[in-house]
């Protein structure tokens, strides 16, 4: 969500931004999404409404705040406000270590507690998937491990996001560079297909693993659907949430998870604070939130 | 597999090799002393007793690290870098001479960069709940694992089968040490450090480290080296392998143990720590460089 600020149409003027609508849009959004621009980052809010604005032939940001609030098809409007908002930073491998956590760590504990109780079956979830780069990236690792670690499972990947554009780019499932730097070349080879010049396409086996869908995480009606994970990565999404939304997201991942399964985050975010149920655990070059099994009992944690 | 009342007549030897600086053993008595009543001038006495550390410090001195430049005495560097660090520091490069340059079983740099890594974050944790003496903790962080250059030296070929293996399979070196040598860094350390009366709570430290329940003194300083040692071990600053595994700090029982002593524990952002760890990475790097990369022989 940092990039794309330069770009995002004209800047506001800086009287404008006194304008006390803009305190008004902030908190439509932030009831909306969680997301929340305290008052010295209201700029970059500003600037992602001024290409609505100009869209819509809103004048003043009070005018546009009717756009939000009250005008027929406000819903629609607020949606096309967030895919502006929502704009993410990501590439695939963006987290080797938590891969690596992953294979050596995380997956044979969660496979052997599972295989015992006779399960053979994974579920993933990318929360706040952006364009998909994580999601594959999940896939690729799965697939690299199917004849070693996970022969004899069977795996599925739920990824969401916010952005409605971002959801329908992660599904058509097209790279350039930027998105490729840290991805091997055998699995470039392995795993995409050529699209143009400049970019490649992820293949049907990437594809089939993956389920594509628009889920806001503060949507509390939909997040009690999502139950069932082994695994949830939400890696840089809850950064601009408050404290008060990151703990409501993290109740309902708390609840989504199986026992025994893991929460993965950025990293550079702590859950200090704000779900102390969870246990963080260290593995080399990075943190997961881990959900005990019933029963566990865990040395010093009061 | 050895037993460790075989290794013991070994481990006297090393006190007699020439590679040792005699400035070791008044240099931890000094140590054993309330900081205040240590003397600048008996440090700096020392320190230039020894022409090699005495050029180590100053190198330091004038690294930019310190913002010093033109430190050319002794005195003069030990008071920039304070009389404690320059004193954890010097002992460590004394006893980094223990190991001949052909006995290094794993990477020197990386070696040390474990130790002063430990040392930092342990006096930085020990700050940060309230414990009394943090550089007390830098020490013996610095020094917790003083029975690997012993096993290094004493049992070099057995302890390389050690440490191969532990690159192997990714489990904790101190495991790997018990299985081919018959014991660990814990206890080979131990002796040497009773050897050189190194203080008692230190001593504790490199014998417990790695199992703080068995500590009989100093428990809250051997459950504090004992989470750094974790925690580097996590960031990149551990033994230059992946060891495979997630550890719970707060379900250790070193946490435990610390908790019923510092409440101010439960309190803190373990995760921020840790990331702490990764903004000091550069400094770590900077000193260990400074203090143990073999470089050509510094003019007197
Ligand atoms: C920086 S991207 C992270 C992409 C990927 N997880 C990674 O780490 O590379 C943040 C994503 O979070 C999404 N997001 C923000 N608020 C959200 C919400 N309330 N519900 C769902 N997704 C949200 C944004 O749309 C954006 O795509
Ligand atoms: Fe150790
Ligand atoms: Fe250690």
């Amino acid at each position: 969500m940092e990039t794309g600020i330069a770009k995002a149409a004209a800047q506001p003027q800086s009287q404008d931004l006194k304008d006390p609508a803009y305190l008004k849009i902030r908190d439509v959004v932030y009831q909306i999404s969680g997301i929340y621009q305290p008052e010295e980052k209201l700029y970059l809010l500003a600037s992602r409404c001024a290409r609505r604005m100009s869209a819509v032939k809103a004048s003043t940001p009070s005018e546009y705040l009717d756009y939000l609030t009250v005008r027929g098809n406000r819903e629609a409007e607020l949606r096309l406000l967030l895919n502006e908002i929502t704009i993410g930073e990501t590439y695939m491998f963006r987290s080797p270590a938590q891969l690596e956590a992953l294979r050596n760590v995380v997956l044979p504990q969660i496979l052997q507690a599972k295989s015992a109780l006779g399960f053979k079956r994974l579920h993933l979830w990318s929360a706040g998937c952006s364009t998909g780069e994580e999601p594959y990236t999940l896939a690729m690792f799965l697939l690299e491990e199917k004849e070693r670690l996970l022969s004899g499972w069977t795996f599925d990947i739920l990824a969401t996001d916010l952005n409605d554009n971002s959801v329908v780019a992660a599904k058509a499932g097209i790279y350039g560079e930027y998105a490729l730097r840290s991805t091997p070349d055998v699995l470039r080879r392995k795993y995409f297909k050529a699209h143009d010049a400049n970019h490649l396409q992820v293949g049907e086996e990437l594809k089939s693993l993956i389920r594509f869908d628009r889920v806001n995480l503060n949507d509390d009606s939909k997040m009690t659907f999502l139950k069932g994970m082994d695994l949830i990565f939400c890696c840089n999404v809850l950064i601009y949430f408050d404290l008060s939304s990151k703990r409501k997201v993290m109740q309902h991942f708390y609840a989504n998870l199986l026992p025994g399964g893991y929460l993965f985050l950025g990293h550079a975010e702590s859950l200090y604070q704000v779900d102390d149920r969870f246990h963080l655990m260290h593995f080399p070059g990075a943190f997961g939130y881990w959900k005990p099994p019933l029963g566990y009992i865990g040395g010093g944690k009061k | 597999m050895k037993t460790l009342e075989e290794i013991l007549p070994r481990i006297k030897e090393l006190d007699s090799m020439p590679s040792v600086p005699a400035i070791v053993q008044p240099l931890t008595a000094l140590l054993r002393q309330n900081p205040d009543r240590v003397k600048l001038e008996k440090v700096v006495e020392l320190v230039s007793y020894d022409s090699t550390i005495a050029a180590q410090c100053l190198r330091i001195a004038n690294s930019p690290l310190f913002g010093r430049r033109n430190t050319e005495t002794v005195r003069s560097a030990v008071i920039a870098l304070g009389i404690t660090r320059i004193e954890a520091i010097v002992l460590g490069s004394c006893v980094n001479r223990i190991v001949p340059h052909d006995k290094w079983a794993m990477d020197a740099l990386t070696f040390w960069r474990h130790c002063l890594g430990c040392a930092l974050v342990s006096s930085r944790l020990a700050k940060l709940i309230g414990y009394a003496d943090p550089e007390k903790a830098y020490l013996a962080g610095l020094l917790h694992d003083l029975g690997i250059l012993v096993n290094m030296v004493i049992c070099a070929p057995e302890f390389r089968v050690g440490i191969q293996k532990a690159h192997e399979s990714g489990i904790p070196l101190h495991s790997s040490e018990h299985q081919h040598l018959g014991f660990t860094h814990c206890q080979s350390g131990k002796i040497l450090a009773e050897q050189w009366h190194f203080s008692s709570d230190v001593t504790a430290v490199i014998e417990h480290h790695h199992d703080v329940i068995n500590a009989t003194s100093a428990c809250p300083l051997v459950a504090i080296i004992h989470l750094s040692d974790l925690l580097c071990r996590m960031r990149d600053l551990g033994y230059g392998y992946y060891e495979a595994m997630g550890v719970d700090l707060a379900g250790d029982a070193a946490w435990a143990l610390l908790v019923e002593s510092y409440p101010a524990l439960v309190k803190m952002d373990l995760a921020r720590l840790t990331m702490d760890i990764d903004g000091a990475m550069e400094e770590i790097t900077n000193v260990v460089n400074a203090v143990f990369k073999p470089e050509p022989a510094v003019a007197r």
